[in-house]
Formats: C-alpha cells, sequence, structure tokens
C-alpha cells in the first residue's frame, strides 16, 4: 500500500453521523454471523464428503449444522447488513438526521439476541421443519419487534422526505421493509402458531420463502445497486421512465412465484400454474433492471471504468447474477425443466445465485463505500480488499458450476451423489474473513480513539 | 472505488461528508428530470426500451393463454397437468338422482297442471300421486315426459281426455331424471329412482316425433298394476 493513499480521517456529514452508530451496530454483527456461517458451511461441506466428520456429537451434525448455517447466513448476515445499507442509503437520500438512535440500536440488539437464542436451540435440536422457520416460535414475537424497530427507520425517513421526486432506489428501500415484516408475522402466524390445513401450510412456506428472497433481501439490494450506479459512474440511469413498470411488476410478481417452487406438489393444478406464470413474468422487471444496469454502464467504456471502482466492481458482479438468476428461475420453473432439477443441487445453486452472488455482493460492494463515509477513516488495505474480491469471486463462480451442472446432472441421469463444493466453500471463508478484518480494523479503530492505520 | 489507491477517478469524488450529501439531491434531481420527460429521439437513440414493452404486452397474452390451458378450470381437485382432461371432463362424477332439485323443477314444470301435491285436476289433468302409469317400467314415464302424450287415458279409474306436450324435450337428461325420480318416490309412490343415462338412451331411441297415445303406450309398456 502506497504512502499517499492515507489521509487522515475526515469530519462525517451531520446525516451521516446522525446514522453512524446504529449503521455500524448492525454492519458490525453482520460481519461476526458472515464468518460464523462460513465457518459452519465449510463443516457442513466436509460432512457432505465424509459423513462421519464430528458426526460422534449430536450439537455437530449435519442437520443442525446446515440449518444453523442457513439462519445465520440469512438472518444474521444478509438481514443486518441490509438494516445497515437502507437505513444510511434512505437517510442519505432524503437528508434525514436520525434523533432516535438508540432505539434503532435496541432493535439491532434484540434482533442479533433472539437469532442467539434462535441458534442455540437449532443446535440442541429445537426445531421447526420448514426452511428458514427453523428457529423456535417463541422467540418470534421478539425478533419481529427487533425488526420493527431496527428497520422501519428508512420508513420513518421517508415519510418526512423533503418534497420532490422520489428516487427509484427509495421505492424499493420502502417496498422491501414493509413487506418483509408482514410477510414474517403472517407466515409465523399460519404456518407455525395456528398451522393452515394440509398443503396450504407449505404454500405458506413458499411464499414466506419467496417474499424474503426477493421482497427483502433482493429489493433491498436493487435499491443499493440503483443508488451506486449513478453515483459511482457520474451517469444516470439509462431509460429511467421504464423505473415504475419495473418496480410495480417486481413487487405484483414477485409474491406470487412461490408456488413456481413447488411443483408437481399435491397443489391444486391451477396455483401451480399461477406459480409458473408468475415466474416467467418475472422476466418483465427483470429485462428493466438489465436496461438500467446494463444499458447505464455498457456505453463508453463504462464496463472497464467500473472494473477500477471498488464499489462498482462488486456491483457488476451482482448484476450479471440477478440476470441470470432471472433467466435460470423462469427457465427451470417451465414443468418440463422443473421436473429434471427438483430436488437437486440445482436449486441450491439458484439460491446461492441470488442471496450471495447478487445480494452479498451488493452488501460487499456498499459496505466499501459506506464504511469510510461513517468512520470518517480508509479501509486498511487494499491488498485484504484484492484478496476478498477475487477469492469470493472464484469461489462463488466455481460454487455456481458445481451446484447448477452437477444439479442438472444429477436430475437428468437420476444421480444421487452430491457435488462436493469444499473448496469453494473454504476459499468464500478466506474471502469473508480478509474482509472482515479490513472492516472491524475500521469499525474499532474508530472506538480506540487516537488510533491511525498505520502501513506496512 | 471509495478509498482505493489505484481508483483512477478518485480525484472525481468528494471526500467529505457533506459534499457527497449534496450530490445525492443532485442525483435525485437529475431523475427526477428523467422521469417526467423521457429521452427525445435522437442519433443513436435506443429503441430497445419501446420493444420491450410490446414483448411485455405479448408475455401477459401468453399468460393468459397458459393459465387457461394449464388450471383444469380452476378445479381444486385437480393436480397434475397429464390427468387435467379427465378429472375436468368427469364434472358432475357419477349422476345422483337430486330428489331436491327434482322436486324444484317439478314444481317448475309439471305442477301448473298436476299440482304440487301429485293428486291433478279431477276431469282435467290424471294424478300422478300412487298412478301406475309413472311407477313400475321406467321406460314408459320417460317416453311420455319426453314427447307427451294425447289421447283419452284411464287412470286409478278415472277417464281424462288430456293433451300433454313434449315438457321433456326442452329438459336436460339430469334434470329431466331428477323430475321423475321424485314424481317415482313422492307421495306414497315407491318405484326406484331414474338415471340420466337411461333418459339419454330412450331419448336416443325414440328420436324426434309427435305425442304418443295412451293405446301406443300400453302396447309397449304395459301397466303393471291397476
Amino acid at each position: 500500500m502506497s504512502q499517499d493513499s492515507y489521509r487522515p480521517s475526515f469530519n462525517l456529514s451531520r446525516v451521516d453521523a446522525s446514522v453512524a452508530q446504529p449503521v455500524r451496530l448492525f454492519f458490525a454483527s453482520a460481519f461476526l454471523w458472515l464468518v460464523l456461517a462460513s465457518m459452519i458451511a465449510v463443516i457442513t461441506a466436509i460432512q457432505l464428503k465424509d459423513v462421519s466428520f464430528l458426526g460422534g456429537c449430536s450439537l455437530t451434525t449435519y442437520g443442525r449444522l446446515k440449518a444453523l448455517e442457513s439462519n445465520l447466513f440469512t438472518y444474521g448476515w444478509l438481514t443486518n447488513a441490509l438494516f445497515a445499507i437502507n437505513l444510511w442509503l434512505m437517510s442519505s437520500l432524503t437528508r434525514f438526521e436520525l434523533k432516535n438512535a438508540w432505539l434503532a440500536n435496541v432493535g439491532g440488539v434484540v434482533w442479533n439476541l433472539t437469532l442467539t437464542y434462535g441458534a442455540y436451540q437449532i443446535l440442541m435440536g429445537k426445531m421447526n421443519g420448514f426452511s428458514l422457520l427453523e428457529m423456535p416460535k417463541e422467540v418470534a414475537l421478539a425478533s419481529w419487534l427487533g425488526f420493527l424497530l431496527a428497520a422501519l427507520w428508512p420508513a420513518v425517513a421517508f415519510s418526512r422526505r423533503p418534497t420532490g421526486h422520489v428516487y427509484v432506489s427509495q421505492w424499493y428501500i420502502l417496498g422491501s421493509t414493509l413487506v418483509f415484516p408482514i410477510t414474517f408475522a403472517l407466515t409465523q402466524l399460519l404456518v407455525l402458531w395456528c398451522p393452515a390445513q394440509g398443503v396450504l401450510q407449505a404454500l405458506v412456506h413458499s411464499w414466506y420463502y419467496q417474499n424474503l428472497h426477493l421482497l427483502w433481501f433482493a429489493s433491498s439490494a436493487i435499491a443499493a445497486v440503483y443508488y451506486f450506479i449513478p453515483k459511482e459512474s457520474g451517469r444516470t440511469v439509462a431509460a429511467y421512465y421504464l423505473s415504475t413498470i419495473g418496480f410495480w411488476t417486481f413487487f405484483l410478481f414477485a409474491s406470487w412465484t412461490g408456488p413456481a417452487t413447488l411443483l408437481g406438489s399435491p397443489l391444486p393444478l391451477w396455483v401451480q400454474s399461477v406459480g409458473v406464470v408468475a415466474a416467467l413474468l418475472m422476466l418483465i422487471p427483470f429485462a428493466i433492471l438489465a436496461i438500467h444496469f446494463l444499458g447505464t454502464l455498457s456505453w463508453n467504456r463504462g464496463i472497464s471504468q467500473s472494473w477500477n471502482n471498488t464499489t462498482l466492481r462488486f456491483v457488476l458482479v451482482a448484476i450479471f447474477a440477478l440476470i441470470l438468476w432471472g433467466l435460470l428461475f423462469a427457465v427451470s420453473s417451465t414443468r418440463g425443466f422443473n421436473a429434471v432439477i427438483r430436488f437437486t443441487a440445482f436449486t441450491v445453486g439458484l439460491e446461492h445465485l441470488l442471496s450471495y452472488t447478487f445480494v452479498s455482493f451488493v452488501i460487499f460492494g456498499a459496505a466499501y463505500f459506506i464504511l469510510p463515509k461513517i468512520t470518517g477513516l480508509l479501509w486498511l488495505s487494499p491488498k485484504l480488499v484484492h484478496l476478498h474480491f477475487w477469492s469470493c469471486a472464484i469461489a462463488t463462480v466455481s460454487l455456481l458450476i458445481i451446484t447448477l451442472g452437477g444439479g442438472w446432472q444429477q436430475g437428468s441421469g437420476l444421480r444421487a451423489d452430491w457435488p462436493s463444493a469444499l473448496f469453494p466453500t473454504f476459499l468464500l471463508l478466506i474471502g469473508h474473513i480478509a474482509f472482515v478484518i479490513n472492516a472491524w480494523g475500521m469499525l474499532c479503530s474508530k472506538l480506540s480513539s487516537g488510533y491511525k492505520p498505520t502501513h506496512a | 472505488m471509495t478509498d482505493h489507491p489505484h481508483s483512477p477517478n478518485q480525484s472525481r469524488r468528494p471526500s467529505s461528508g457533506d459534499a457527497h450529501s449534496a450530490s445525492d439531491s443532485q442525483l435525485v434531481e437529475v431523475h427526477s428530470h428523467l422521469a417526467r420527460d423521457k429521452e427525445e429521439p435522437r442519433e443513436g437513440f435506443s429503441l430497445l426500451p419501446i420493444v420491450v414493452v410490446f414483448v411485455f404486452c405479448g408475455f401477459g397474452f401468453w399468460a393468459g393463454l397458459y393459465l387457461t390451458r394449464n388450471a383444469a378450470g380452476f378445479s381444486s381437485s385437480a393436480f397434475d397437468l397429464n390427468a387435467p382432461r379427465e378429472v375436468a371432463n368427469d364434472g358432475p362424477k357419477a349422476f345422483e338422482p337430486d330428489l331436491a332439485k327434482g322436486e324444484k323443477l317439478y314444481l317448475q314444470q309439471c305442477a301448473s297442471c298436476h299440482q304440487a301435491n301429485g293428486l291433478g285436476v279431477p276431469g282435467a289433468f290424471p294424478p300422478l300421486a300412487g298412478s301406475p302409469w309413472v311407477q313400475g317400467n321406467e321406460e314408459r314415464i320417460i317416453k311420455i315426459a319426453l314427447a307427451g302424450i294425447a289421447g283419452e287415458i284411464e287412470v286409478k279409474g278415472n277417464k281424462y281426455n288430456g293433451n300433454m306436450p313434449n315438457i321433456g324435450a326442452g329438459l336436460k337428461d339430469a334434470q329431466l331424471a331428477n323430475i321423475i325420480s321424485y314424481v317415482r318416490s313422492a307421495w306414497g309412490n315407491h318405484s326406484d329412482p331414474v338415471m340420466d343415462t337411461k333418459v339419454a338412451e330412450v331419448r336416443k331411441a325414440i328420436g324426434s316425433r309427435g305425442q304418443y297415445s295412451p293405446k301406443e303406450i300400453l302396447e309397449q309398456h304395459p301397466l303393471e298394476t291397476k
């Protein structure tokens, strides 16, 4: 790292200073959960090759660790990080100064405590049989309140915005923060507290699963992409007037795609067909997103320009992941294709593509942008940034090839063996540790005042 | 990259937080114009966004087609794409004579002459209650209902000179089967119900024809009891 890259810390803007505390809390806890989840992911990847690995103790059996990993990743890493990004983005765009930062802090603490308790219960084997609803239902009310306290500030910021145009990022953030608590509450009621009868339970769960991934994770991440592209490239969004159609079709069709993940199940045929139609109609918002993102970046060497910008480099990978996901999801929801990939690693690959290669990469890019703004410091080591990007990029691409290709082979050849993803999972852990060392260095150096980053 | 030392455009980026807030409002301001005014046609103007809007309409059209073809009539009991046609066309599965529907239809179609109590009108319309004409062999009453009957007829010892039109010809098989099943079980009558397939069979056998005379009917189906 060259000496001239070092600059002394600068003053925060009033808006940034008002949200700095909760944003740092959310980011710090998100990074913690990310490292934990990636460590457990390595163990579960080994267990898929060698069943007996750590199998002697019931705490560390595959079933519990796998559930723990996915819960920590979604509710620990993704959700905490999106709390931070949504809050920072919305207050920046509306020039909102957060007066009650302590309330947001309380929300973050409650959310993370309930997650810790839920994770403990999962390890003890007390879990529900619904993917991403494994945590015991007693904690649901607390985590719901925690979510409201932590996540609803963008809505408050929005309601106090200066009059004028509402930028598309704000729509997506507002939509996602309002949709998730409703979805979560209804799903807890209909799946766990007073379970709906028969197949309706599975239908509600699929609705929750799609809403969680598309309307909370993806929607928040799309908001961030809409912000960082014009912000970092200095261009305006191409064909911006299409954004209204894109937004409404995205929110309209996304929550109908649940049955498309349940094709071939004993759901009434028309429900399944509605899911298929919704999955294919999702191509409409995805086409608009592709026009906006790639159309903005593609002309006048924009891609290579973005490649030289840390935030945009991550965002660029994420954009391709999002578009690929939209295409693959539509194709894999057609009945013929779905019959092959159902129950295979292909579905795991699709989920990885959305929640990791898209959402997590956007979060990484956003963190590289936001953390300096709210700490007033620079990233400690560019080498670690490169290590982070390349190990995660290589890992995620090879993981996608392994799961999508391997899943297709499983389905078409009716083979039972699960493709091994040990190498990319390990590579992800390395990348995440590199990222988190860099980020925590930043978050902690502010706390111990007087500390200035030193250079090798 | 905001803080990457090798970033070529680093100098362009404001480093102080307040300047960045200002540029956020610029970002919103610029896009507010873009949302209001579409791009003017110019050299290099892309037709793509307009084309995709038409493609989207095509998507919507396809979605409607797909749903009508693959929803099995929105039935809650059809689950499999490969078997929807059977399930859908099974419709009312096996016919069950419905006496309540039969009674309702009787009151609409028959009761003006034969009366709600099935006793008819003395001297004008013969009774159905206890009448041997409606009981026993079901083909007799089906034929009378389908084609009508005219001429001097003796029912339960009384003579009538009636003219019954072919009311049954305008009813569906299942409807007529329900009415006849009702007539054959009400007011102390107790004969077996009639199936819609039987009505369809008789309807096909007699074809399109004029009213029966009582004599012709009795030749084909003599009364079992007096």
